[in-house]
């Protein structure tokens, strides 16, 4: 038994990976992104306007919200399709609460919360107590989800919202005098959930549990992870913060509709993926979505900003940056996980 | 000799990277004939069971079937020409009906072009009733029957398909008494409608009780063929060893007086009955079977992984309540390394990651603990178990086989265990790294923590346990002192 080791040698057993350096290959999303907004800063004079900049962050908070929750989810290797279905039944309850039953502030908005959060909790308990694959188990929530929002709604639109959800949804700060200008409040709510988010996934020993479990779940059984309650937890998480995007967003629509937007799922599934958080499990996190939700907002509004483009091919041009983004995406990784393999 | 030949294999070699698998061997089969493949861990029975069923298609010497030479391409092609293997681990789909099971890939179609249930489901009951087996019923789920009758049926999958030669690799492993003797008998219907099987097995008085004639082979040599009239198990286990046998069997051990740790009291489950196994402080245990005998779950029952049906497990005389989980299992000092380094570490992980993860729930309720800190936890461990490289940051994947399992072992010692568990420790280890590994072992032993260590290799228990458990198709079938036992005895205790 020796007992002569450094902490940190010059790394000899790190085989060199066959042809691109760690440091490209990880960052692929990082380069995605930059290119598209050199891309878009040349061809759209409009496009790096502070307004614009402004714009794409606020179309892309009711994302980030939703792929805070989406990202615990995904690295534990599961899915969650009833965010939108969530979100929509938590709005609508707290727009009922308001309107109709007129309770008062904030108890319609954490209603709405608890709702989304109890929804997430229920389908992780379906998931995990009879093993039904999250896949199936939260499309079914969708349903329970979207049928309770009709029902709630009687098919109508509701537009007397709470006052909280219009300030979190659509409300600035550090106006000036006149009340214009200042800084839109849901971006601010965005990065509070994403910093959490990152707080937790880092630094907290939960965070540790939820990568181990999706890196590998009968290893993370085998040292003692409750894989079951991770999974309970992170469906939980996601239902709520389901539940907020639900209630930000429909602040910032300024309705609360009666169908949920089937959109939102996979827009989030979409941005979270694009930053690199593996559908797999295990691997990626909250800056990776970040990026992803960057890149997302990005394509979206640069794609408006460019004159003389179709609008009938937008959604096509979409799809194909979204395809060339994650080809690049999946190359870099797969090579770096083919080395490891080896 | 009048005696025609199904196949026949003439010098036949096979070389991995660094080990030389086969060696010159000549083989040949008999028509209606069983043939019997013997040999320790490593001796070449698989590598040539390969080569016979088409999996491996590169190796030197020749392969002459039916009188002619060929060269599989694949174990499709090698079906297609009459040879079909079952596999030690099943291929049946639980969730398809026996008959579906029987017919699948070749499934028959009606006219139309559709499948005819109908014509296959009463093909597939007439099948069965042909070799004794017409009380399965064909349109159940193949999951609803035991694992030998699964076995039947797998087998006469293979012969449905065409199969005269049918390679059978540890065919009886995970069978009950009863359900081998079974299995034997199909044997005999088939070696009478002159079909021709290669018999692979540990279980040397099986061999002895179904073949034909028996080929030893060791260290990818061929020692010999002989007829089984014209021999005996003590012969062939002398010949399978490359040395002659201590005939007398070791005694049985009188219980220490030491102080018991983990005690398992009358465990049964599925695959193992009545299960009693003490572990006492300061001492090594080896528990031993051949691969299926149930040692391997009962190491996962007894660490809450594997739900069992009754009995107790309890330490130091606490007895772990019903249906406890790996994490009670640790925090009552239990640890457990197991067979498969792949499924209990985390691979693309760094090796102090992987050396603090069981220990997060020790080290404060909410948050992680610093990099920093568990670095400086970690680091002697590391540096303890010798593991190389020792860059701590190293993902455990890119480690070698040894330095995995020294890093499976060094992760438990931050707080250490009471009873240390450990399944295969020198699974596919080259000589220096497997007695490093054991050396550990023994040091923890000598440091006062029980050590159960779970094998299927007879010189892994022999060479590190004071005390030897062996397992035979779920039963505890033995208990050995480990002083001046040999190989043979245990195989033949199997």
């Amino acid at each position: 038994m020796t007992l002569q080791t450094s902490p940190r040698p010059d790394a000899p057993a790190a085989k060199p990976r066959a042809g691109l350096p760690r440091w490209v290959s990880t960052l692929a999303p990082v380069w995605t992104l930059v290119a598209l907004f050199v891309f878009f800063g040349l061809a759209s004079p409009s496009f790096l306007r502070p307004q614009n900049v402004n714009n794409i962050l606020v179309q892309v908070s009711t994302l980030a919200i939703f792929g805070t929750g989406m990202t615990f989810v995904l690295l534990t290797g599961e899915i969650d399709l009833g965010i939108s279905s969530t979100a929509s039944i938590a709005g609508m309850v707290a727009a009922y609460l308001f309107a109709t039953l007129k309770l008062q502030e904030p108890i319609p908005l954490i209603a709405g919360l608890l709702v989304g959060t109890l929804l997430g909790l229920f389908s992780g308990i379906i998931c995990t107590r009879f093993r039904i694959p999250t896949f199936m188990g939260t499309l079914a929530i969708s349903f329970i989800g979207s049928g309770l929002t009709t029902y709630v709604s009687k098919g109508r639109t509701v537009t007397t919202l709470p006052e909280y959800a219009k300030f979190l949804g659509s409300g600035r700060i550090f106006t000036d005098e006149a009340g214009k200008g200042g800084f839109p409040f849901i971006v601010i709510v965005a990065a509070i959930c994403l910093f959490i988010a990152y707080v937790v996934l880092r630094y907290t020993r939960f965070g540790r549990y939820v990568y181990m479990t999706g890196a590998s779940k009968s290893a993370a059984r085998l040292a003692g992870v409750n894989t079951n309650m991770i999974l309970v937890a992170v469906l939980t998480i996601s239902g709520f913060t389901a539940g907020m995007a639900g209630i930000v967003g429909m602040g910032r629509l300024g309705s609360a509709q009666p169908d949920p937007v089937p959109s939102y799922l996979l827009d989030t599934i979409s941005a979270v993926v694009l930053g690199g958080t593996a559908l797999t499990g295990g691997r990626g996190g909250i800056l990776q979505t970040v990026i992803g939700l960057l890149i997302y907002g990005t394509l979206r509004n640069g794609l408006d900003n460019i004159p003389g483009i179709d609008i009938y091919l937008k959604e096509f041009i979409t799809g194909m940056v979204l395809v060339v983004a994650l080809v690049v995406n999946v190359l870099f990784a797969g090579r770096a996980a083919r080395d490891k393999t080896v | 000799m009048g005696v025609s030949l199904a196949l026949e294999l003439k010098h036949i070699s096979k070389r991995f990277e660094n080990i030389q698998a086969l060696d010159g061997v000549d083989f040949d089969l008999r028509q209606g004939e069983i043939h019997a493949l013997v040999g320790e861990n490593g001796a070449g029975k698989s590598t040539m069971m390969r080569i016979l069923a088409g999996i491996y298609t590169d190796y030197e010497g020749e392969y002459i079937l039916n009188g002619k030479q060929v060269h599989l391409q694949s174990p499709r092609d090698a079906l297609s020409r009459g040879i079909g293997m079952i596999h030690q681990e099943l291929s049946v789909m639980p969730e398809l009906s026996v008959a579906e099971n029987l017919f699948l890939g070749r499934q028959l179609t009606n006219p139309f072009g559709l499948l005819d249930w109908r014509k296959m489901n009463r093909i597939a009951q007439e099948e069965l009733a042909k070799i004794g087996f017409e009380h399965i019923n064909v349109r159940d789920p193949m999951g609803n029957y035991s694992l030998g009758t699964q076995q039947v049926v797998e087998v006469l999958r293979v012969i449905l398909s065409g199969a005269k030669v049918l390679i059978m690799d540890e065919p009886t492993t995970a069978l009950s008494p009863p359900e081998v003797e079974r299995l034997i008998q199909l044997i005999d219907v088939l070696r009478q409608s002159n079909r021709s099987i290669i018999y692979i097995s540990h279980f040397l008085d099986e061999v002895m009780h179904v073949s034909d004639r028996i080929t030893v082979l060791r260290d990818g040599h061929k020692v010999t063929t002989l007829e089984k009239k014209a021999t005996n198990l003590d012969s062939i286990i002398s010949l399978i060893l490359g040395r002659e046998i201590n005939a007398e069997l070791p005694e049985v051990t009188a219980q220490k007086d030491g102080h018991t740790l983990l005690e398992v009291r009358d465990l049964t489950a599925d695959v193992f009955n009545d299960i009693n196994l003490k572990v006492e402080q300061g001492e090594v245990v080896g528990l031993y079977g051949a691969i299926g005998a149930g040692h391997f779950d009962l190491a996962r029952a007894i660490f809450g992984m594997y739900r069992y049906d009754s009995g107790t497990v309890q330490m130091e005389n606490k007895p772990f309540p019903r249906g406890f989980s790996a994490r009670y299992a640790i925090e009552n000092g239990l640890a457990y390394a197991t067979e498969s380094r792949r499924k209990s570490l985390f691979m693309e992980e760094a090796i102090y990651r992987n050396v603090m993860i069981p220990h997060l729930q020790q080290l404060g309720r909410i948050l992680a603990p610093s990099a920093s800190y568990e670095l400086e936890t970690a680091l002697p461990q590391i540096a303890l178990t010798g593991v190389h490289p020792a860059d701590p940051f190293n993902p455990v994947g890119q480690l070698s086989g040894g330095n995995q399992q020294k890093v499976a072992i060094a992760r438990w010692l931050p707080f250490p265990p009471k009873v240390f568990m450990m399944a295969e420790p020198t699974r596919g280890m080259d000589v220096g790294a497997k007695s490093e590994v054991l050396t550990i072992l023994r040091n923890f032993r000598n440091e006062g923590y029980g050590v159960l260590v779970i094998s299927s290799e007879p010189e892994t228990v022999l060479t590190v346990a004071d005390r030897i458990v062996v397992m035979s198709h779920g039963h505890i079938v033995a208990e050995l002192e480990n002083k001046n036992i040999d190989k043979d005895a245990l195989l033949r205790l199997l």
